[in-house]
């Protein structure tokens, strides 16, 4: 069975979420059993997640008995998740009761407080391999997708609990969302290990998410940088959590000051700080800092985890025995390659188990990595991968009279546009469309958009307006 | 600006809302744009506006637009 669900002691808890669910082993196998009775086929399923026992059970089912899940935020705007079924056809959702019935449709399969729907369209052929899409950029609702083969989940699962030395004994936090490829990890490798899963939907600022992390002994908490920020703000090193062990970090760089913060803190309260690095297209984690290491090789990924290998492409080498060049990964948990349409679905490995990430990173004389920049066309807000070309598009189609360039760093998204008279109206609307928090977007008012003899955007006179106001 | 004004004026930026929105139900619980980035956004531009420091503890029991108000008294700032 997927993650050898059915080989851990049945009887022992492996779920618990906020909202008052609780599953042993043996309830999760028993429900995979009664999915599986229901005879799906192999079809695209869309799952509206939260964090919670019934959309991981479906999760768990669909992966376990050949359906292919789509992972999406049940918080996702309805206009873009539209857009994705247009895209992607799928034959079911796996999602909330309440939303279902709001949406006026009938469940034909319910548990633990979501329901399956049939929907209107026709299975269709999918690649054999095919395991399961993730979204690349989930808050703009980019058709792009990631698509990940039968291995991939489980490889990452077993070398992410080895590395970390994951037991039976321990209960993770997943406070990050189960769409998100580090939350799913988070959630994979403790259930590989017959580990608990808590599963929070409460957010971190709220008093509720400690009392349930306390009542329930968390084990582990795995943060993305703004999870820290947060975590420094409501004084989480003065905070009475006994059971608390290790502490993990990914999905974004945190500040020199920051990851010395944390791992200071670790290391004073007999706690262990984990940074490591992943992307969905490696489904989560490829790089691993081990703890006692932490304030020695501040801000590192540090090395590839068990069973892959990480290298620079085009590197460059100076004297003191720094190289230079873009990071790459080889390892079973490298996924097949991207999709952008309902055909690509058909289509076979393309990555061939080697992912040239897009950032650019430094690795030490001791074989230490640390990443320094990006590539890419795309920002990472809040931990989330945002896509500017994505952003522009949904500008365009909203404001069609408009130009619009978006740029920015992973603390913020700078949006450049030539109509003065929209700029009050830009951030309510992109900040609701992608539900990100309006604090995350800037608006600048440009008489044009300066472009090159080619055509192409000068970005560089662009960030030129960004420091100059 | 009033101090009130000032802080309406702060709940109406990190929320995206009209003035109408604020009063006894504006709650940490009700409200479920008030997640864990307004609510860091909202602690922030507080403390920039009236020159204070928030306390961890205030921090995490913040609960509501009204009881804001309360905590803000306890460093210094009338509403």
């Amino acid at each position: 069975m997927f993650l050898n669900l059915d080989r851990h002691e049945q009887n022992k808890t492996a779920v618990k979420d906020d909202a008052g669910y609780s599953l042993t082993y043996g309830d999760l196998c028993a429900a995979i059993g009664e999915f599986e009775k229901l005879d799906l086929g192999r079809c695209v399923i869309f799952c509206l997640c939260r964090n919670c026992a019934g959309s991981l059970a479906g999760y768990l089912a669909f992966l376990n008995n050949g359906q292919v899940p789509l992972l999406l935020g049940a918080g996702m705007d309805k206009e873009l998740r539209d857009r994705l079924d247009l895209v992607y056809t799928p034959a079911y959702y796996w999602l909330p009761e309440k939303m279902a019935s709001e949406e006026g449709k009938a469940g034909l399969f319910s548990f633990c407080g979501y329901c399956l729907v049939r929907t209107e369209y026709e299975p269709y052929p999918l690649n054999d391999r095919l395991s399961m899409l993730l979204t690349t950029s989930g808050s703009t609702g980019s058709p792009k997708l990631v698509r990940h083969k039968y291995g991939n989940l489980e490889a990452n699962a077993e070398n992410v609990a080895k590395v970390f030395g994951w037991t039976a004994d321990e209960k993770g936090i997943c406070d990050l969302p189960m769409n998100y490829t580090m939350g799913l990890n988070v959630i994979n490798s403790h259930l590989t290990a017959g580990a608990g899963v808590l599963l929070v939907s409460a957010n971190l600022m709220d008093p509720a998410f400690w009392d349930f992390v306390r009542e329930n002994e968390g084990t582990n908490f795995c943060g993305v940088p703004f999870s820290y920020e947060i975590l420094r703000r409501i004084g989480f090193d003065k905070m009475d959590l006994p059971a608390l062990r290790t502490l993990a970090e990914g999905g974004g760089k945190l500040t020199d000051r920051m990851f010395k913060w944390i791992a200071s803190y670790a290391k004073s309260s007999g706690k262990r700080f984990c940074a490591t690095f992943g992307t969905s297209e490696t489904s989560a984690r490829m790089a691993f800092l081990d703890p006692s290491l932490a304030l020695e090789k501040i801000g590192s990924i540090g090395k590839a985890i068990p069973g892959g290998e990480l290298f620079l492409v085009d590197e460059t080498v100076t004297e003191d025995g720094m190289a230079t060049g873009e990071l790459a990964y080889r390892g079973p948990n490298v996924t097949m390659g991207y999709a952008l349409s309902r055909e690509d679905l058909l289509k076979g490995d393309e990555f061939c188990g080697e992912y040239h990430t897009g950032d650019m990173a430094r690795r030490d004389a001791e074989g230490f990595y640390y990443v320094i920049g990006r590539k890419g066309r795309f920002l990472k807000l809040f931990g989330l991968r945002v896509s500017l070309d994505e952003t522009e598009r949904i500008l365009k189609t909203r404001y069609p009279g408009a130009e619009f360039v978006c740029l920015g760093d992973d603390t913020r998204m700078n949006i450049f546009t030539t109509d003065e008279s929209l700029a009050p109206q830009i951030v309510p609307f992109i900040s609701a469309k992608t539900n990100l928090h309006n604090s995350a977007f800037r608006v600048f008012v440009t008489g044009e958009i300066p472009r090159n003899e080619y055509g192409k955007v000068r970005y560089s006179a662009l960030e030129e307006l960004v420091r100059n106001r | 600006m009033t101090n009130l004004e000032k802080y309406d004026h702060i709940f109406m930026d990190v929320f995206g809302i009209d003035h109408a929105a604020l009063g006894e139900a504006f709650t940490f619980k009700d409200v479920p744009a008030w997640d864990s980035v307004a609510h860091l956004s909202l602690i922030s531009q507080l403390e920039d506006e009236f020159d204070i420091m928030f306390e961890a503890e205030d921090i995490l029991h913040y609960g509501s637009y009204e009881n804001g108000k309360k905590l803000l008294a306890k460093y210094g700032v009338e509403i």
